[in-house]
């Protein structure tokens, strides 16, 4: 039997518990067509987040299907930004899809990008130092040096897939204006996983302390908050605090999901909502970094979404 | 004979590739490890980190504060970038614990928790490693 799972005609972290909610429905066994037919737009996170589910999807099942985007625009945007590259490992994938290789030159900073090990990461930052300097300092007005915080703040982010999620995953990085919140500029980093999840890997240091509040929300307040970690060395957690440390001093945002959970630093100009529980759940980890262009800067620029 | 660490050699010794940038915990082991072999413990030692590129929070952690924790009595850095500072600064506050800094001008300063900071710098002109400016700051005049 195969079971629908509908990709949101907006795809981004609003709109992935919706997404979440029909891949939750899926039992073990069945196979999975994930239908984005009809999609209109997906940010970095809806992107990397679909192919964490593809992933844990064929560890579950047979080979899931995918149909790609109808809109001509819509699927070529996919393609430049490096989904399909990976999407092709991944999935049986139906529909015209662009022989297109990702974008160098234009708002796609960081192309979906696979992260497995540290040599990646490495990878990574040396890319993002190279493209992402000029759109951080020139439309995002973030002073030249923040450049080399950002690559920082992706370090982190990715070596959370490496050190804890069991699993591989993906990063990808773009620069949009954000109409919809802000009417400015901003870049947004994305890094999914289908991997343990922040549970299952504090578990064996942290469940004990928290007691009957054990469970995914804690796992990620423990994580982000508290800056607690898997290793006893003194030196661990640092990373998210780190990453907590730069997104204030830029007026950023940070939102992690996990399991059942997503927990937030919500910045001034976010109604977002800090900590929610009892979310579809759905494997590993979904990191959403947001840094806007600073109200005093230049701004400007084209956008693609 | 104080020694002196060139950061940005002994990453390229460390690991393959071309990096300049030093992130990554299985990176900063290494690195570290690469270090050590060359420190006698309770040391002083001076550590370069010009040519460097980004450096993230594990890495700071995993070879400044791992350093400073396990092996050196004083570690003195130069070559810093601003962005160097905001990942180290935290990481060894954080754990308690604290460096030299040589500044752009050749004047020390403490980075990291305040606390142990002066004894540092006490230490360097004790062993007549550092001296006194007429101005009050203190210079590095081992090197």
């Amino acid at each position: 039997m195969t079971r629908l799972v509908e990709v949101p005609t907006q795809f981004d972290d609003r709109s992935f518990d919706q997404f979440a909610a029909a891949y939750a429905q899926a039992t073990d066994g069945e196979r999975l067509l994930f239908d984005a037919h009809a999609a209109e737009w997906a940010s970095p996170y809806g992107l990397v987040g679909l192919l964490a589910a593809g992933e844990a999807a064929a560890r579950h099942g047979e080979r899931p299907l995918l149909t790609a985007p109808a809109n001509p625009d819509v699927v070529s945007y996919w393609a430049r930004a490096g989904f399909f590259r990976e999407a092709g490992d991944l999935f049986e994938v139906h529909g015209k899809v662009p022989r297109t290789r990702p974008a160098v030159e234009s708002d796609v900073l960081l192309p979906v990008t696979p992260v497995r090990a540290a040599e990646d990461v490495h990878a990574v930052v040396s890319t993002i130092q190279q493209r992402a300097s000029a759109i951080l300092s020139s439309e995002l007005g973030l002073d030249p040096k923040a450049t080399m915080g950002f690559a920082m703040a992706l370090s982190e982010s990715c070596q959370n897939i490496v050190e804890h999620a069991g699993t591989g995953g993906w990063v990808a990085v773009q620069a949009y204006n954000w109409r919809r919140k802000l009417a400015r500029r901003v870049v947004v980093i994305a890094v999914a996983d289908a991997g343990v999840g922040f549970r299952h890997s504090l578990e064996p240091t942290q469940a004990k302390r928290f007691g009957e509040r054990w469970g995914d929300a804690a796992a990620l307040e423990a994580a982000l908050i508290q800056g607690t970690s898997r290793f006893r060395d003194p030196g661990r957690g640092q990373g998210l605090a780190g990453i907590r440390r730069y997104l204030a001093r830029w007026e950023g945002k940070v939102a992690i999901r996990s399991g059942t959970a997503r927990i937030a630093i919500v910045p001034r100009w976010d109604d977002d909502v800090p900590l929610k529980d009892g979310l579809p759940a759905f494997p590993g980890s979904q990191v959403l970094l947001i840094i806007p262009e600073q109200e005093s800067g230049g701004g400007g620029g084209s956008s693609q979404q | 004979m104080i020694p002196h660490i060139m950061v940005q050699a002994v990453l390229r010794q460390s690991v393959s590739g071309l990096y300049t940038d030093l992130v990554t915990r299985p990176t900063g082991r290494a690195v570290r490890e690469n270090i050590e072999r060359d420190l006698a413990p309770g040391t002083i030692a001076v550590m370069d980190f010009t040519g460097v590129g980004c450096l993230d929070y594990s890495c700071a952690d995993e070879i400044v504060a791992k350093l400073v924790r396990d092996k050196v009595k004083v570690l003195l850095l130069r070559g810093l970038t601003e962005a160097h500072r905001e990942a180290i600064e935290p990481v060894l506050a954080g754990a308690g614990l604290a460096v030299l800094c040589e500044r752009p001008d050749g004047a020390l300063e403490g980075l990291g928790a305040s606390e142990p900071a002066p004894a540092l710098l006490d230490e360097l002109v004790e062993r007549r490693l550092a001296a006194r400016n007429p101005g009050g700051s203190i210079r590095f005049t081992a090197a």
